[in-house]
Parts: C-alpha cells; structure tokens; sequence
C-alpha cells in the first residue's frame, strides 16, 4: 500500500513539471483551464492499460488534476512514450468508447470510475467502434 | 419509451437563421463577396451544412489558402464544430433580437489552440458515434449500441427523421424489468466547459426525478440555476426519463 502511494506522489511530480511545459505551448486552451472552478482541482488517479499493439507504458498509475482534458493526457502519454508526431493514440474508457477530447477528467471519473480509480486503455488503432 | 412524436418531429425540425462573412483582411479580390444565408439544423453539425458556404467564398481567399480547413468565428471565438449547433447558439447567443447570427468565415490561421480539426465528414460521425456510445454506457451499460450493426449506425447518421427514429428508438428503449433508464446522460454546460454525473431518473424510494432534482445534484445550495435546450427553458418539474427520451439530441445526450 505504502508502495504505491509514493508511486503515485512521485508521478505526480513529474506531470506537473510535464504541464508547465504544456502552458508554454498552448496559450488560450491552458488560460480557460485555470478560470476554471476550484473543485475541479481534486486529483483524480488514472490506471492506463495498453491493448492491441500499444506500447507498454512503465508507470500505469498516474494522478492527474480533475479540469485536464483527454486530449492532454493523450499529448503526455505520446510524449511519455516518445512517439512520433504523426502516430495516433486513442483512448477508451469501459472498453466502449472514445471519450471526446476536450471531456475532462473529473466528468469521466464521476461516471465511470471504479473502486477510485479510473481506468483508460489505450492503443495506437481504433479498438472499440 | 420515447412516444411523444409530435414533441421529437418539433425538436428535429428546429433551425436557425446564420448570416456567414468572410473576414474581410482576407479577401483578395476587390470586390467584397455578398454574405451568404442559411437555414441550418440545430441538431446537426458545423461541418455538415457549411460544404456550400466554403463553395461560396473560395475563389474570394488567396490562391494558396483555398486548401485550408475551413474555420467559424462568433464574437472573436473559434466556433467549437463538435458541438451541434444548437447547443452553440444556446451558449451563445442570448436574445433573438441578434437574428441571424452573424458568424465570420475564416480559411487562414487555424486556431490549433483552441479548437480541433475535424480534417473530413468521417471525423464528425465518428465523434457523434462515440457520444451515441458513451450515452448508452450510461442508459443500458452499452449493450444496445454494441449490438447494432454497422447499417444501424449509418441510419442514425442519416438526415431523414424516420430513418433516424427506427434505429434510435432502440436506444431508447427500458428493458421489461425497469421502466427507465440506468442514468441519464446529459451535459451541462458553463462558461468554461460542460459537467458530466451520474444521475439516475428516479430517487430511491421510487418517485420519478425532475429536472430540478437534477439541479440539486449538480449544483447544491444554488437556487439561481438557468437551464435552456433547444432554445427554450423547459419547466422544472419536467420528468429525467422523459426529458432523456424526448429532448436528448441525436447523439442521445440532454444538452
């Protein structure tokens, strides 16, 4: 137990550094997120699983803040996992659909989260639908 | 079961009046182009109606720019082309004096910032597919949806009400042992993006849920809660289930 939560409190680290990055990089879209309502500031934990020919990711367990978008994970797991530019990434939750981009993370954990945590797949083609 | 057709066939047929321009710092020819007039569905998407709006402005814009994805601007914001247009205008505009609404064409400088690309047709409806599935996660664990066939899903992305209403009513559909949904899906939207829960359509002792109830959980302690869809501010005391099966837009959320 002790175990993963320094795993997760060192992550976390490491996505902060990774968002002020993404700050620098995206001017207006970054701005909206910090009018954005405080509650959305609660740290949600996310397991990310890979499926199909994805690559596997070292650290599944990652906290992340609830106002980010989908579309923000996504851009730090092709970074994480260095891929190319060009190379798609898509992510799912339930095993069932393709969240929208701009969805943010506390919605998707507020409704389909289980056991606290939400769990996204990823792969590098479409899987589901 | 959504029975009520005359209130689906009245939402389906809902339009709206746009006025497009083009900027004018990106005209190239010297004449400015008229505006062009449309009388588009609020159900539908951007880059669903706007093929002849491109048409018209075109041969207007510079020779190199003609090839660019084409972008909507309102009031100095990217139009956001994921949302149907009628969660856009209800966002957006405020009175209906502002009729129509004047939106500016743009074929240059894409806010990649701001909004995304939707590249082709294909990109929208596989986004209004996922929004259909996501929904179903929510009403029936997403066993209807999963189990159409791939000729179901082009006839809920058709234009034609009936066509549409065939295979939707399936999603619509409450097993025999429930009269009602699991959770209703919807979307709530504020001034910098929407909110998402789980709601159920009815409470634990059995009584069927308002729309005011929904407010409560959505927003404790706030009694000052405006709520419009469909360009109209439906009665508090309007049944989840109900709202869910009649007023839900065609990817099946409450917008």
């Amino acid at each position: 137990m002790s175990d993963s939560v320094s795993e997760n409190q060192e992550t976390n680290d490491s996505l902060q550094s990774f968002q002020s990055m993404s700050l620098n990089d995206a001017g207006e879209a970054t701005h909206e997120q910090e009018n954005s309502h405080k509650c959305d500031k609660q740290k949600i934990d996310i397991l990310l699983k890979p499926t199909g020919n994805a690559p596997i990711m070292k650290k599944k367990k990652w906290t992340v803040e609830g106002d980010k978008p989908i579309s923000w994970i996504a851009e730090f797991m092709k970074r994480y996992m260095k891929l190319e530019p060009n190379e798609k990434l898509f992510l799912y939750v339930n095993q069932t659909f393709a969240p929208s981009p701009d969805q943010i993370m506390k919605n998707l954990y507020d409704c389909y989260s289980t056991e606290g945590k939400l769990v996204l797949h990823y792969c590098k083609t479409p899987a589901w639908g | 079961m959504a029975n009520d057709r005359e209130v689906l066939r009245e939402v389906w047929e809902g339009k709206l009046p746009i006025a497009f321009k083009l900027d004018p710092d990106e005209v190239v020819e010297l004449q400015q182009p008229d505006h062009f007039y449309l009388m588009v569905p609020r159900l539908s998407y951007f880059p669903l109606v706007t093929d002849k709006v491109r048409k018209h402005f075109l041969r207007y814009v510079a020779n190199d720019k003609q090839d660019r994805e084409m972008w909507l601007e309102y009031d100095g914001q990217p139009i956001k082309w994921h949302y149907p247009i009628g969660v856009l205008f209800d966002l957006l505009i405020t009175s209906d004096d502002q009729l129509p609404w004047n939106i500016t064409v743009h074929f240059d400088k894409f806010p990649e910032n701001q909004i995304y690309r939707f590249s082709n047709k294909e990109t929208v409806e596989s986004y209004f597919m996922a929004c259909l599935k996501e929904a179903d996660v929510l009403k029936h664990r997403g066993q209807i949806a999963s189990n159409m066939q791939k000729k179901d899903h082009n006839q809920l992305w058709l234009d034609k009400f009936e066509q549409f209403w065939a295979v939707n009513r399936k999603l619509m559909e409450v097993s025999s042992e429930q009269e009602h949904f699991k959770y209703i899906p919807f979307r709530c939207y504020m001034e910098d993006g929407y909110r998402q829960k789980l709601i159920k359509p009815v409470a634990e002792d059995g009584r069927r849920k308002t729309l005011q109830d929904l407010l409560h959980e959505m927003f404790p302690g706030r009694n000052n809660v405006n709520i419009k869809t469909h360009g109209m501010i439906p009665p508090l005391e309007t049944p989840l289930q109900w709202m869910s099966e009649h007023l839900s837009y065609p990817d099946n959320f409450l917008h």
